[in-house]
This record gives C-alpha cells, structure tokens and sequence, in this order.
C-alpha cells in the first residue's frame, strides 16, 4: 500500500473523524449493565467508573439528570444505566453519559436486607405491632401514581364492595427522586388525617420489577409508616413482591386491589346480614308474646298449685293412701285366711301359754264372728317349730 | 277525636326517629339496631312498649338498607403538596 494513499489527519480530524464514526455507528441510546465504582461529585456531576470486573469505562450524570433520579448509586452497587456514549473530540476520551440508572435486583435486594434488619433490631418490624383495621371505615386515603391502572381497579372494587366510604386520592410521584416527596406527603396527610376523618391508609403501586419498588424500602419512609396515626395498608407490586414498607404496614396486601378487599366490607355479605337481623325483627314481636303467654300458664300453674282447695285435695289423697295402708296391714287379712286371734276375758291377746291357765274364759277372733270358749287343758309343744 | 290525636302523635314520632337516622352513618345506625335487638330478645323491654321498640328497629333497618343501596362513592383527589381538593377526580 502506498504511503500517498493512506488518509493523512491532524490530530483534530482525527479526533473528529473518530467522534462522527461514532455517531454514525454507534446505537443513540443503550442499556449497560455494571458495577458502580468510586463514584465522586464533582461540581455537581456525578463521576463514575463503569466495570464488570474485567472490563471498565467511565461515566457521568450531568447535574441536571442527577437531581431527577431516584436512587443515587454508591461503590460496589449493581446497576444498569441508560446511557448514550459522549466522545470529547479534544481528548479523544469516552464516557457512557448516564440518562438514568437503576440499582440492579441484587443491589435492590440487599439495600432491603439491610433496612428489614435494622428496623427488626430496633423492634420497628414487628408483627405485634399491627394494628386491627376498621371494620367500615367511613374515609380512607389512598396513596398511589395518578392516573394509573392501580387506581382505577382500586376504585372499581371500592365502588362494588363499600361505596360508602369516602376515598381521599392523594397522588405520588414515581418517577424522580421520590422518597422526600412521599414522605413529606405522608407527613402532612397525617397531620390532617383527624380533620378529614381517615381511619386508614393505603399505599399501592401497580405492578412492574421489583426495582421499580426500592423507594418502598426506604429506611426514612419506613418509619413514617410505622408510626403513622392511623392503620397502614400496603397494596405494592406483585403477589411475590415484598418491600420493608409491607414488613412495617399494618396488614400487607398482595396487591392494590387486594388492598381495597382488605379494607373494605363486601356488601352482599353485609345486605345478607341486614335480611338476618330483619327477620329477628320480625320474630321479637311473636317470640316475646309466645314466651309471656309461657310465662302466664305457668304462673297459672304455681297459683293453682297453691289454693286452699288443692290443698284440702291433696290431704285428702294422702288420707286416703294412708287408709289403704292400714287396710293392708290389718290382722283381718290374716283371719280370712283360716287364722284367729285368742284373748282373755281382759281382751289382752294371748302370744304364749304362759298367760294362759286351765278355767280361763278366751274369746277366739274370726273372720265373721268371735268364740267364747274355756281352757280344759294346757298341752305344751315339744319343739318350737319356728326354731 | 283521641284517637286521632295519637295517631298523629305516632306518626310524629317514627318521623322524629326517621330524622335521628338520617343523621347516622351505616355504622352507627347498625349498631343502634343490634342494640335494639338486643334488648328485645332478652326481654327487658316492657310489653307496651313492645311495638314501638319495633318500629324504632324498623327505622334503623331502613337507614342501613338505604346507605347499602346507595352507589355514588365520593371520592376526593387532593393536591399531593397543598392537600387541598382537586376536581381531577
């Protein structure tokens, strides 16, 4: 190849020959995943080491995007940027210009470890903590991005179950640097939350990644809702999702709408207990005429128990017994049977021949007549047959 | 002419409580009815008063059924800094 062929530059040309190839070849916007390393602010720019361990690049969030984010990386975080590459023609240096950047799962996840540890320590988390939810509340506030498709479940299911609470929608931003705000809107909603007769909170975001969730865990965040004035009920992310914010809620739901379910009574449930009470309504009427009328016939019962005439009945049934008891027992039983009862002109009865001597008048008791008889003789038994 | 005059007096009287009920919420009026029922199924009301006890329950029953029936939910979106009322909603 001869050297009059070769493209001749100055260093400039070169520099700007290289930038415009860039340009041109180079994707306008890309993704790139990366570890965060020795991240500095320099006026007001955010400098940072861009690797994966065995490759590195730098980069830069202009002070103008920096204020928009909403997480601010540090040393060692996973992350993945939304960049575009800046060629410096004069150096010929290049720096990934950060758009956005996002803590990657892992670093979301280990910033929630971290917080759920901490507030567990300091007894923050803790199930006994949780409060009961109202049963109907008559207001309840209603934290989540507006418009979305959160709210708009949220609102149809409260307007199936219970229309007759009064939902306060009070916006929050998802986008930027969000925790300050939620918190300062968390803040002043409590303060006011006796004016506006709340009796509970709910805290939704609609689905997406759980990296879409870090701002929920907050360590800041958290403890205002752990100390709110009234019941928290958080309703953020998917089913599986679960943020420090969940851990610190009075009752976690899985989801927005599942967060209103919570929260709200079913009103079929409720019209079936109405018909209920109804019908007892109408039975209490019937029930306590039927139980006097219970009560006078007993009352009739214990007063006819008690009159001199039933008394006087009564005496005479226990005469009357009593006579056939002593029908029963008397000796005439035994006379009708062949037996007689001896006795001395006295009248006394003779048990034994010891009363009795030869001359004594006897008078012999039968069943349809007496005897008069005398003793002729006195003819002792050799054995006593009884014996 | 005394029978028309309590009759008037009843009728203003379920009225009385017709008005006594407006002003309850769901809440409080069901709790106001199990109250009554309550007192009616253990007996403690005296007979004459019996009837009147049941329609007084009768009026909050209508006021639960009223509110249950009720379908506009109102509900108020405010300004995330001010707290004050928007009309987005």
């Amino acid at each position: 190849m001869s050297v009059d062929r070769l493209p001749t530059y100055s260093v400039a040309e070169l520099n700007t020959a290289i930038g415009s190839l860039l340009e041109r070849g180079f994707a306008p916007r890309f993704l790139l995943e990366a570890t965060v390393s020795r991240p500095q602010l320099k006026k007001g720019h955010l400098w940072l080491t861009l690797t994966d361990g065995d490759a590195s690049i730098s980069g830069v969030v202009w002070a103008s995007k920096l204020a928009q984010l909403s997480y601010r990386p540090e040393d060692g975080d996973g992350v993945t940027v939304v960049g575009k590459l800046n060629f410096w023609a004069a150096r010929a240096s290049l720096t990934v210009q950060a758009l956005d950047i996002r803590p990657s799962l892992s670093t979301v996840l280990r910033d929630f470890e971290r917080v759920r540890q901490l507030l567990e320590q300091e007894g923050v988390i803790d199930p006994r903590r949780a409060r009961q939810l109202p049963s109907q509340p008559s207001a309840i506030a209603v934290l989540t991005s507006v418009p979305s498709s959160a709210l708009a479940d949220m609102l149809r299911t409260a307007a199936e179950r219970w229309p007759l609470t009064q939902l306060i929608v009070v916006p929050i931003p998802v986008q930027g640097s969000v925790a300050p705000t939620i918190i300062n809107t968390l803040e002043a909603l409590a303060e006011r939350s006796m004016e506006l007769g709340l009796q509970a909170l709910v805290l939704a975001r609609g689905g997406g990644s759980r990296e879409d969730l870090a701002v929920f865990d907050n360590e800041n965040l958290c403890r205002v809702l752990a100390d709110y004035p009234i019941p928290v009920v958080t309703g953020l992310g998917h089913e599986d999702d679960l943020t420090v914010a969940d851990l610190v809620a009075d009752h976690r739901a899985a989801t927005p709408t599942a967060a209103i379910v919570a929260l709200l009574p079913d009103r079929e449930a409720e019209r079936q207990g109405l018909v209920q009470r109804q019908s007892r309504l109408k039975d209490a009427l019937q029930g306590r005429i039927l139980r006097e009328r219970q009560r006078l016939k007993d009352r009739a019962f214990a007063m006819q128990h008690q009159s001199p005439l039933e008394k006087i009945r009564r005496q005479r049934q226990d005469l009357d017994q009593k006579q056939l008891l002593l029908k029963a027992l008397s000796p005439d039983r035994w006379l009708k049977r062949g037996l007689a009862l001896v006795s001395n002109a006295t009248g006394d009865i003779i048990q034994d021949l010891e009363s009795v001597k030869i001359g004594d008048q006897l008078n012999i008791r039968m069943s349809d007549g007496t005897l008069e008889a005398r003793v002729d003789q006195i003819q002792r038994s050799s054995t006593n047959p009884t014996s | 002419m005394s029978k028309r005059k309590s009759s008037n007096e009843h009728r203003d009287r379920i009225e009385g409580w017709r008005k006594d009920a407006a002003g309850l919420n769901y809440e409080e009026a069901l709790q106001a009815l199990d109250l009554l029922l309550a007192e009616l199924q253990n007996d403690s009301v005296p007979l004459a008063e019996l009837q009147q006890r049941v329609l007084h329950g009768e009026v909050y029953l209508n006021r639960c059924q009223t509110l249950l029936d009720s379908v506009e939910q109102s509900i108020v979106e405010l300004d995330p800094k001010t707290l004050e009322a928007t009309n987005n909603a």
